[in-house]
């Protein structure tokens, strides 16, 4: 469907864009000769030494904190800004969603403002009027399309602009975040028409802060921090390491006891001694296959408890999602007391409780663990460690999937 | 090849942009579209009682038409110039007032300033054909045959605003001060342009600095165009050979420096905007 020459896309090669910080811009003539041509300004390079390649029919991500530059990057390939060093080239007809209905014209209806801003992306008329039921269908708005833009709803609004631009079917398309809009049936049909899109074998590329959405819709993913590029592959590796490094707390990640990163030590005084992932053959391990069987294995001090304890562990994806909360209810509420001994001497002031999961239903990816201490009836929490171990759920199985949750299904032939 | 051409003219784009200017600008008046014949009316009856009546300027007699009215020496001119004007004015804030639009997708800069003209240019063409039928039913005065003249000496004054406009409204995006200082000198560029009185009317025995004023005055190119409009369509001959000289060279001049200085600034108009 696509055909070109080379297999790149879209390929940077050491861009560099910088902006000028002004601290008093000469908006004048006057001020200008006054000044003999000397505004005083700041350089602050956006980007910098950018490097990467976009293979035709790829879905890329571009991920990073707030500032970090990935908008100025959409906007440099775009065409909007010119680079100020390197080059940056697009291999094909280009179409960028960077603000929906950017075109339009309020007093204008909008059928004119279909037509204006399908020029404005580069569409003829007739092309346009070969794609306008679908345009105005996609964008339900049938009813509204003879009035002026100005009355639309803003989702309205965002619709149609969101329908044009897809209906250029650009071989690259450049996205920013422009799916945070519309309700959530529409953004729904707009990530379907990216499937299909991506499906036709055209190249998207899309900024975005929704994690899942690049995780489930890139193949590739890019983070940039501060104009330079931290990591570029697998989208479900760099958004791990982007979760990570984000994170404010992984500042302080260094190796625990067994080697084994750990966010939080536990100091002599907690009353949780240990965590740690126990292999179905009793050892100590930082790493386990997706829907294979492991423990949890917490031990706690129940004599300094004092009192019988309900043990919670709560399971998240690195980039936060909650993906499971546990606690023990009723189990250990008596372990504390039985393991008093009736003689009176605590000969086992540790208690240790294995949470065993006969198979792990989460997909591939870093993991975090958290667990907490509560009162029988769980009104108070004695103590709490939010990401005390860390640990890899590794691919299984031959087939790819995806998503949150392993099935754990088998395909069978019929 | 003739598709190719209109890709890179952007016809469907100028198309798009000059009918949003056309449809958006009497949007919600009453009147809409009769603003546009009121502005040069009301002008003609002014100008006409003031300086007609008032300082008794003599149109002079059309050769060889031997018209001798006012209001039609002033308004064959004076249409044409208010296409000048009201382009020139409108083009200068193109860009600057297309900021999100700018900033937000990309697409040839050069065609804000040019749709800006154009749709001024489609008034212009309606005013004009009313103008020649006004005059031949009000003044029996026939001007149809000169028709093909004037659409080249229109043609060519569109061409040069083009130039025009693409050079103010660039350097608008960098200096505001672009849109206050036209303000200022289009006023005394009218009355330095032979609209209200005749050419002959400037001395042409007193000199500046060894120069005649009258050569002096004529470096300004909206004289040439305001006098070979005038030889079209009032003393209904064809403009002289000097006359189109300088319409061309003018015209070729801004344009091409027009179009050097939109391609210098451009880059950075996303920034700057």
């Amino acid at each position: 469907m696509i055909s070109s020459s080379s297999d790149v896309a879209v390929s940077l090669d050491g861009l560099g864009k910088k902006f000028r910080l002004t601290h008093d811009r000469n908006w004048t003539l006057k001020a200008t000769m006054l000044a003999g041509h000397r505004t005083r300004y700041e350089e602050f390079w956006a980007l910098r030494d950018l490097s990467l390649e976009v293979e035709h029919g790829q879905t890329f991500g571009i991920i990073g904190g707030n500032g970090s530059g990935k908008s100025t990057l959409l906007k440099v390939l775009a065409g909007i800004l010119r680079p100020d060093e390197g080059a940056a080239t697009v291999d094909g007809r280009l179409s960028a969603l960077l603000e929906l209905g950017a075109g339009f014209h309020p007093e204008l209806t909008g059928r004119e403002n279909v037509y204006l801003n399908g020029a404005i992306l580069g569409f003829t008329a007739r092309e346009i009027r070969r794609r306008f039921d679908d345009i105005v269908g996609f964008a339900e708005l049938d009813r509204f399309i003879d009035e002026p833009v100005r009355n639309y709803s803003s989702g309205m609004y965002v619709r149609l602009g969101f329908s044009v631009a897809i209906h250029v079917e650009p071989e690259v398309l450049l996205v920013d975040e422009v799916l945070a809009v519309g309700d959530l049936t529409f953004q729904k049909r707009c990530l379907d028409r990216f499937a299909q899109l991506k499906a036709e074998g055209r190249t998207i590329i899309v900024v975005s802060h929704d994690l899942d959405m690049v995780g489930w819709l890139c193949d590739r993913t890019a983070w940039i921090q501060q104009g330079a590029l931290q990591a570029v592959g697998p989208s479900s590796k760099v958004i791990d390491r982007f979760a990570i490094g984000a994170d404010p707390t992984a500042t302080t990640v260094d190796a625990g006891d067994e080697g084994r990163p750990a966010f939080e030590r536990l100091s002599p005084d907690d009353l949780v001694k240990s965590v740690a992932l126990i292999d179905p053959n009793g050892h100590p391990t930082d790493a386990v296959g997706s829907g294979r069987k492991i423990s949890i294995r917490v031990r706690y001090d129940g004599q300094a408890a004092g009192e019988p304890v309900t043990v919670a562990l709560g399971l998240y994806r690195a980039d936060g999602t909650h993906v499971a909360s546990i606690n023990s209810g009723a189990t250990t509420r008596g372990i504390a007391r039985s393991d008093r001994a009736p003689d009176g001497e605590a000969a086992g002031e540790l208690v240790e409780v294995d949470y065993v999961v006969s198979a792990l239903p989460v997909q591939p990816g870093t993991y975090e663990l958290s667990v907490a201490l509560h009162d029988a009836s769980m009104r108070r929490v004695l103590e709490r460690h939010t990401h005390i171990l860390r640990f890899e759920v590794s691919p299984t199985g031959i087939d790819p999937q995806n998503g949150l949750v392993a099935l754990g299904g088998t395909w069978e032939a019929r | 090849m003739l598709n190719r051409l209109a890709g890179s003219l952007q016809i469907d784009l100028l198309v798009n942009l000059t009918l949003r200017d056309l449809r958006s600008k009497y949007k919600r008046s009453a009147l809409g579209w009769t603003w546009s014949v009121l502005n040069p009316l009301v002008a003609v009856v002014v100008y006409s009682a003031v300086f007609s009546v008032f300082l008794r300027i003599q149109p002079t007699t059309g050769d060889p038409s031997g018209l001798r009215s006012y209001a039609v020496f002033l308004l064959v001119t004076l249409l044409p110039w208010q296409f000048h004007v009201t382009s020139l004015t409108e083009a200068t804030r193109s860009i600057t007032a297309n900021g999100p639009l700018i900033t937000k997708i990309w697409f040839p800069r050069w065609v804000l300033p040019t749709s800006a003209v154009l749709a001024r240019f489609l008034t212009l063409l309606v005013e004009m054909a009313v103008l020649l039928l006004l005059i031949a039913v009000l003044e029996g005065h026939f001007a149809f045959t000169w028709i093909p003249v004037v659409l080249m000496l229109m043609a060519l004054q569109l061409l040069f605003t083009v130039g025009l406009a693409l050079m103010v409204s660039a350097a608008n995006v960098y200096f505001r001060d672009v849109q206050h200082f036209l303000g200022v000198a289009l006023a005394p560029w009218m009355f330095l342009t032979p609209i209200l009185y005749p050419l002959n009317m400037v001395p042409a025995d007193r000199e500046f600095l060894g120069i005649g004023y009258r050569t002096l005055y004529q470096l300004n190119p909206m004289v040439s165009w305001a006098e070979a409009y005038r030889n079209a369509l009032y003393d209904l001959r064809f403009p002289s050979a000097e006359r189109w000289l300088a319409i061309v060279v003018a015209t070729v001049v801004v344009l091409t420096v027009g179009f050097r200085i939109f391609r210098r600034l451009e880059p950075r108009m996303a920034e700057e905007v």
